[in-house]
């Protein structure tokens, strides 16, 4: 170690940036925060075609939260009408942000295009 | 051979002071890098919050940066401290969001405010590592040189140096991975990673590791050089640790039943190097010690 001298062009250049970086930073941030939050809302879609993958049927389900907020614990039942039966499934997400989607498989031993689908959000816990 | 102080110009010095901090930040920030609940807190963090992060991580650092720090420099004064948290915080920022982009948890796609909260969140270990730089292994700057290079049997040198080296990086591999190994993040992140984010690790995994014992400037880097041992030429030394780096990241996923015969080679493979990057971190910091 050595006592510290005046800064070289170099340090300087780094501060400069390292400033640079962090006030964009901040800004982004002060962007953000200037955007009203709506509430969370967690909606769930069939996002594909019914796959049948080793005598079973896959059902690909796609959850978007459409709100800003975050939504917790979010249950996603998908019902299926056949030949007078329901059949239900229901899967959970623990964690979706605001904007945030995540992609679910729904596994039947019916042919989903055979009957009626319904795929929705059931409820969830805000943070 | 004693550690000799290294001439370089302003720039070279400045690039060695940039590695070293990163090499810090890794050093302490890795475990968190792989914990869930801290990109989960991170992706509910208002912008409020992020920014009380911020600031906090600041006032850490610029206190830490007044007797530590990343750079060679002691008698750092108030406002030398001040500026070096501005880099160290951004340091740690860049740092963090390269990582999080190689590890998938922030894409192209992730919402802006989770992204930054992640980023936020996961940059204070970081820039706590950074700002500490300096002060690591610096016992072994100051009291492991005797004796190198001055025994006058070469090829006894040269195999316990090796076998030393190999001992090190394993147990440094041990000493930072093996509380990543049992958590689920290790194949959460597996399974959202496909071969271009595999092979990024790998090269992310090498410059850390290459970095942190090469270029960083700590403790005895000059007596790595120097060392007699077969692998210990820069690029070998690398890449043979980096190696066994991923053989005990791979014994550490058997200890905790995480590797499972039968299972597809491919999802193993990606634990494993997964894995392959906080023990290569340890690796280095271990070899550093010898």
């Amino acid at each position: 170690m050595s006592p510290r001298a005046a800064r070289s062009a170099a340090e300087w250049t780094t501060f400069a940036v390292a400033s640079l970086l962090v006030l964009t930073l901040l800004a982004v941030i002060a962007l953000d925060a200037a955007q009203t939050d709506t509430p969370a809302a967690p909606v769930a879609k069939q996002s594909g075609p019914v796959e049948e993958v080793g005598g079973r049927f896959h059902v690909a389900v796609a959850v978007t939260n459409e709100g800003d907020e975050t939504a917790e614990a979010v249950q996603v039942v998908a019902s299926l009408q056949v030949d007078g039966d329901t059949i239900d499934a229901d899967q959970t997400v623990d964690f979706l942000a605001g904007g945030d989607q995540v992609d679910l498989i729904f596994v039947f031993d019916d042919d989903p295009d055979d009957g009626e689908l319904q795929v929705a959000v059931s409820g969830f816990t805000v943070p | 051979m004693p550690a000799t102080e290294v001439h370089r110009g302003p720039w070279a010095t400045e690039a060695v002071d940039l590695v070293r901090a990163v090499s810090g930040g890794l050093l302490f920030g890795i475990p968190l890098l792989f914990t869930m609940e801290v990109w989960w807190t991170g992706t509910s963090t208002e912008p409020g919050a992020m920014v009380a992060v911020l600031g906090l991580t600041f006032l850490v650092v610029v206190v830490l940066n007044r007797t530590s720090g990343f750079r060679s420099t002691k008698n750092v004064r108030l406002v030398d401290a001040v500026m070096d948290g501005v880099e160290t915080v951004a340091l740690g920022l860049l740092s963090v969001v390269v990582l999080l982009f190689v590890l998938q948890e922030i894409t192209l796609d992730t919402p802006l405010r989770e992204a930054l909260g992640k980023a936020v969140y996961e940059a204070m270990p970081f820039g706590i590592g950074i700002a500490l730089a300096h002060q690591f292994l610096r016992k072994s700057r100051e009291g492991g040189d005797e004796g190198e290079g001055s025994t006058s049997s070469a090829s006894t040198d040269r195999i316990g140096a090796t076998v030393a080296d190999i001992g090190a990086t394993a147990i440094g591999a041990v000493f930072v991975a093996f509380n990543i190994a049992p958590t689920d993040e290790i194949p959460l992140l597996a399974a959202t990673m496909g071969p271009g984010e595999l092979l990024a690790l790998v090269g992310v995994s090498l410059a850390v590791s290459f970095g942190i014992v090469f270029v960083g400037g700590f403790s005895n880097e000059e007596q790595r050089r120097s060392q007699q041992g077969i692998l210990q030429h820069p690029v070998t030394e690398t890449a043979a640790c980096y190696l066994i780096a991923l053989v005990c990241a791979a014994a550490m996923l058997w200890f905790f039943q995480r590797l499972e015969l039968g299972a597809p080679w491919d999802a193993t493979l990606s634990q494993i190097v997964l894995l392959g990057l906080p023990a290569s971190v340890g690796g280095a910091a271990g070899r550093l010690a010898v």
